[in-house]
């Protein structure tokens, strides 16, 4: 993990209390603000849940009431599915446009710069935004529907159809998204050393086999930061939603956070929504550690 | 806020951040015709369909109000700008460009003003409680952010700072994975120059306000493009708490069109005034984006 | 809560220390001058024109009442109770509100009663039905004043294009019609599913024209799930399965422009506001019928009221506005700007003799205002996105409406 003071040399004498004095005077500032803002509303949150707390109203405790009643919302389980299978295609499609491009991009040659700026954009461009002329590029004969009536594909809008809409959302995710990876698995590229792939060019390795045993190893540990990375914002994914679908249709694209704004904000039911949040950390707790376990593991 | 930064352990130097020890770039000889050819289409392949609703965003707000079709209305004629006179006079998205100005840059000067005064002294500093101090900072990195949000929000209505600027912004300020950066970073830099004007008798104070902060422009550059990136897309947060038309910011005011079903040139509109000031930043300072992305490993 | 109360703490004290350093708000600190904030409504659709008409009234508002600065803020239809009670919730709300009956109840608690605001002649003057539908345990929470009414409305345009000498007026004509519109690449009908439209305009009246109704009697659960509520339920799919509506409409909301109802591809609809209508098919193309009948003809329509929330900062000053604003004079200015109908029976009839709004204002009498019920629009929640799943085909008529009605009961408690 994280080495504490980089590049200590010698053991140091013990700080005075006026350095020390000074040196919290420097930290006091965030240190306010992370406990209000994020260490308290972070426990504050998990207590919630414990509570029928409503705005307005008295907070009164009610023991495990929410969690049973999350147990019991078929809501609930539909909304964790949701988030889960939308996470399952969002992430590894993310990861293979993000390596795609990589690849296609990684020499140097004539407009290189430009393309890589290109696909960078949607990294930059608001959710709402994509959002807004997604909804029409998916809209019953738009151009997706007309591409995919072309191709034999249910065409249609797909999203108003309950199984299409989460593809569509993925679509709208993964262009938005594989230019971060993209660049990401760039820098890590040209940190390869260049006798690797020398030594096994002059094996007479052809590009798949050089790019197969050569580039994607030492890729790992890049493609694990994405994947992690891919994997807490599909879990959040959140704008897309708001504006393209209202978690629809039939909750088909209502996902946990989703669930936790609607609860929270729509029906005011804070103690209830604070629920669904601890239930979130949960899953992306489980999440990391299966990551951890399974991608990470030669590390 | 530090929403979708990477968990800290992502952050670890087996990360993608290692360091710069590029010996010689891999220099193989020029692909083969065919390789070059296949890439070339497949790269314009991937322009197209990345551009594309950029373009249908483009044209079809200077289209006159109307049924849309496609592929006929994509074409750049019948123009009209129409749409725009009615979203930047009837609907107050220039009102909206301001907040989420105010929201963006306000919180930039403060996440970088916190931030790296609490670097500092994580970095170059000893005192009690340091590294319980840090690691709570990083381990808050796993929560999720919206098991905060409600909490916070909380606050922030008995504060009386709902429809605020500050109400806003202040919550944003608290971000964590700033202070690990900055920590990085000046840990990196040698103790020398920070002695030298203790030695002087310059007062802490100065020594990061002279010395310090001049050292560190090159992350302040990146993360404060990052930051300020990411707050003036910022959508949640701004949609919970500044609900009334003053406090609408640039997303959550294109948000209110779309539900309030306007006309869809008036919609895409919106969306391209909402977009260019960022698409200019992105021209501009093109270098810090990507040089953030691979540095810093911070969502955009 | 103590934590949040000790946390609370801090944060003032360090919200206290940014707000020193130049980082604060703009508070609008308490001078001698009374202030009113009222939110309204899109309730006239043109914003140019409703708010010359609010800069008006506040200046002949201003002329008895010097002292008093009022502030109107038109608000967008679309999530307005989620900005209100966020409003509410961070002691944001306005001091006066444009709420409709079904909205009442939920906000029953927060509201101030007018009847003290009120002269008796003014209280008296109200039509029963509009006064019961506003009145809480026996107080006014609002003051009303508009009505609306939304019968059907067909595009005579369509119809001669089909060569339809008649008008539907039960289900069993929408239905015995539909094929011909169809087969000339016209919708008799559209359904708009889409969760953000209120139930009011959509299934409701069609439920209420079946016999049925929301809630119970005694409010303590739900009714909808009946006979009259799978006939309901039933005659829309009927429409959706037979093509003879617009499909996507069920669970997306295009711009209208974009709908083939703006299109003139529609014959008739129960829904659409009138000055939608007027912009799209134009005015004399409007062929006003009586509500649909299944079991009976009835139609949705609305109260608008005026209501004051216990958090306003100067009542005496919100009630005078309110009172003014609501007085017959100002009221039938109001209603006659925004196309709507009068709550006050001194008023009359406001548009006798004109086309569309004339006739529909005739059945003003006959509307129903929408469950009237502390989790109305809770139970929207959870009822439309299981009417979408019938309409779909995922679920049957039957199962979805038992699924929404146990969901629902859960909510009642």
């Amino acid at each position: 993990m994280v080495a504490l003071p980089a590049g200590r040399t010698r053991r140091p004498r013990r700080p005075s209390a006026r350095e020390a004095g000074t040196a919290l005077l420097f930290v006091l500032p965030f240190l306010l603000l992370f406990i209000v803002f994020r260490f308290g509303p972070a426990i504050a949150g998990a207590v919630l849940g414990f509570t029928d707390y409503t705005i307005g109203g008295e907070a009164g405790f009610v023991g495990l009431d929410n969690f049973r009643r999350l147990v019991e919302d078929s809501t609930f389980w539909s909304a964790l599915r949701v988030t889960v299978i939308f996470t399952a295609i969002s992430v590894p499609l993310s990861m293979i446009a993000s390596l795609a491009m990589a690849v296609l991009t990684r020499r140097m040659f004539r407009g290189v710069k430009l393309f890589r700026s290109i696909f960078f954009l949607p990294v930059v461009t608001s959710l709402v935004l994509a959002g807004v002329v997604f909804t029409w590029v998916f809209s019953e004969g738009g151009p997706w529907s007309q591409a995919m009536g072309a191709l034999g594909l249910p065409a249609g809008s797909w999203l108003a159809d309950s199984v299409l809409v989460v593809p569509a959302l993925v679509l709208v995710s993964v262009w938005s998204r594989f230019g971060y990876g993209m660049l990401i698995l760039l820098a890590r590229m040209q940190d390869i050393p260049a006798e690797l792939e020398e030594a096994a060019l002059t094996d007479g390795a052809s590009a798949w086999q050089r790019f197969r045993y050569v580039t994607l190893p030492q890729l790992r540990p890049a493609l694990f930061f994405v994947a992690i990375i891919e994997t807490t914002v599909s879990f959040q994914v959140f704008d897309t939603i708001y504006v393209m679908t209202g978690g629809g249709p039939v909750r088909s694209s209502y996902t946990l956070v989703y669930m936790l704004y609607d609860q929270g904000f729509k029906y005011f039911d804070l103690g209830y929504a604070s629920a669904v949040g601890v239930a979130l950390f949960v899953l992306t707790i489980i999440v990391a550690l299966i990551q951890r376990l399974t991608l990470g593991r030669e590390k | 806020m530090t929403d979708t930064l990477a968990p800290p352990a992502a952050v670890t130097p087996t990360g993608p951040v290692p360091p710069r020890r590029r010996s010689r770039p891999y220099r193989p000889g020029r692909p083969s015709l065919t390789a070059r050819i296949v890439r070339t289409v497949l790269l314009l392949l991937g322009a197209l369909v990345t551009l594309f609703p950029f373009y249908a965003m483009v044209v079809l707000s200077f289209k006159p109000t109307g049924p849309v079709t496609f592929p006929d209305s994509l074409l750049p004629w019948p123009f009209s700008t129409e749409a725009y006179d009615q979203v930047i006079g009837a609907k107050s998205v220039l009102r909206w460009m301001w907040n989420t100005v105010v929201y963006s840059v306000v919180s930039v000067v403060g996440v970088l003003l916190f931030a790296s005064m609490a670097g500092y002294a994580f970095a170059k500093k000893r005192f009690p409680g340091k590294e319980a101090m840090f690691w709570s900072f990083l381990a808050m990195l796993m929560v999720p952010y919206h098991v905060t949000m409600i909490p916070t929000f909380i606050i922030i209505a008995e504060l009386n700072g709902v429809d605020s600027y500050w109400g806003m912004i202040v919550p944003t300020l608290a971000n964590a994975q700033a202070v690990f950066l900055m920590r990085q970073f000046i840990a990196s830099l040698p103790d020398s120059l920070f002695e030298a004007a203790r030695l002087d008798g310059c007062s802490e104070w100065r020594v990061y306000v002279s010395i310090v902060l001049p050292l560190i422009k090159p992350i302040m550059a990146t993360l404060g493009v990052f930051v300020f990136l990411w707050h003036w897309n910022d959508f949640l947060w701004p949609l919970i708490v500044g609900q009334s038309l003053d406090m609408r910011t640039l997303t959550t005011g294109i948000a209110s069109l779309q539900q309030e079903n306007v006309a869809l040139n008036m919609l895409l509109a919106g969306s391209v005034v909402a977009f260019v000031p960022i698409f200019m930043a992105y021209l501009i300072g093109q270098r810090y984006f990507t040089e953030g992305v691979s540095t810093t490993g911070i969502k955009g | 809560m103590r934590v949040r109360k000790s946390l609370s703490a801090v944060a003032v004290a360090l919200v206290a220390a940014l707000a020193a350093g130049g980082c604060g708000g703009s508070d609008s600190g308490g001078s001698d001058k009374k202030s009113v904030t009222m939110w309204i409504y899109p309730v006239i659709a043109d914003e140019a024109k409703h708010r010359a008409y609010w800069d008006e009234t506040i200046t002949a508002f201003k002329a008895k009442h010097p002292d008093t600065e009022v502030k109107v803020e038109i608000f967008p239809w679309a999530n307005r109770d989620q900005a209100l009670a966020t409003a509410i919730a961070g002691n944001k709300g306005p001091d006066v509100v444009y709420l409709i009956p079904d909205q009442l109840p939920k906000y029953a608690r927060n509201i101030e009663p007018v009847d003290a605001y009120l002269d008796d002649a003014a209280k008296s003057d109200y039509h029963e039905n509009v006064a019961k539908a506003v009145t809480i345990d026996g107080k006014m929470m609002g003051a009303p004043v508009l009505t609306s009414s939304q019968p059907l409305t067909c595009n005579k345009k369509v119809f001669e294009a089909v060569g339809q000498q008649t008008y539907p007026s039960t289900w069993n004509d929408v239905l015995a019609m539909a094929p011909a519109f169809k087969a000339k690449g016209y919708d008799i009908t559209s359904y708009p599913g889409d969760i953000k439209n209120t139930l009011n305009l959509t299934f409701y009246p069609l439920l209420w024209q079946a016999g049925g109704d929301v809630f119970a009697p005694d409010g303590k659960s739900t009714a909808f799930n009946s006979d009259a509520g799978r006939k309901a339920l039933g005659f829309v799919k009927q429409l959706v399965d037979g093509g003879y509506t617009e499909k996507s409409l069920i669970t997306t909301q295009p711009p209208v422009e974009q709908t083939r109802l703006a299109q003139n591809k529609v014959g008739c609809v129960w829904h659409a506001p009138t000055s939608e209508l007027e912009q799209f098919w134009g005015k004399d193309n409007i062929k006003v019928l009586p509500p649909l009948t299944e079991t009976k003809s009835v139609a949705y329509g609305t109260i608008g009221t005026l209501s004051m929330l216990k958090g306003a900062q100067d009542k005496k000053a919100a009630g005078e506005w309110i009172a003014f604003v609501s007085g017959a004079d100002q009221a039938k200015k109001y209603d006659l700007a925004s196309n709507y109908f009068s709550a006050k029976k001194s008023a009359g009839a406001l548009y006798s003799g004109q086309p569309v709004v004339g006739e529909i204002e005739k059945f003003v009498s006959t509307t129903t205002p929408g469950p009237l019920h502390e989790k109305a629009r809770d139970v929207q929640g959870v009822l439309a996105p299981e009417i979408q799943a019938a309409l779909l085909g995922k679920k049957s008529v039957d199962q979805a409406l038992s699924d929404a009605a146990k969901a629902a009961d859960q909510l009642l408690g």
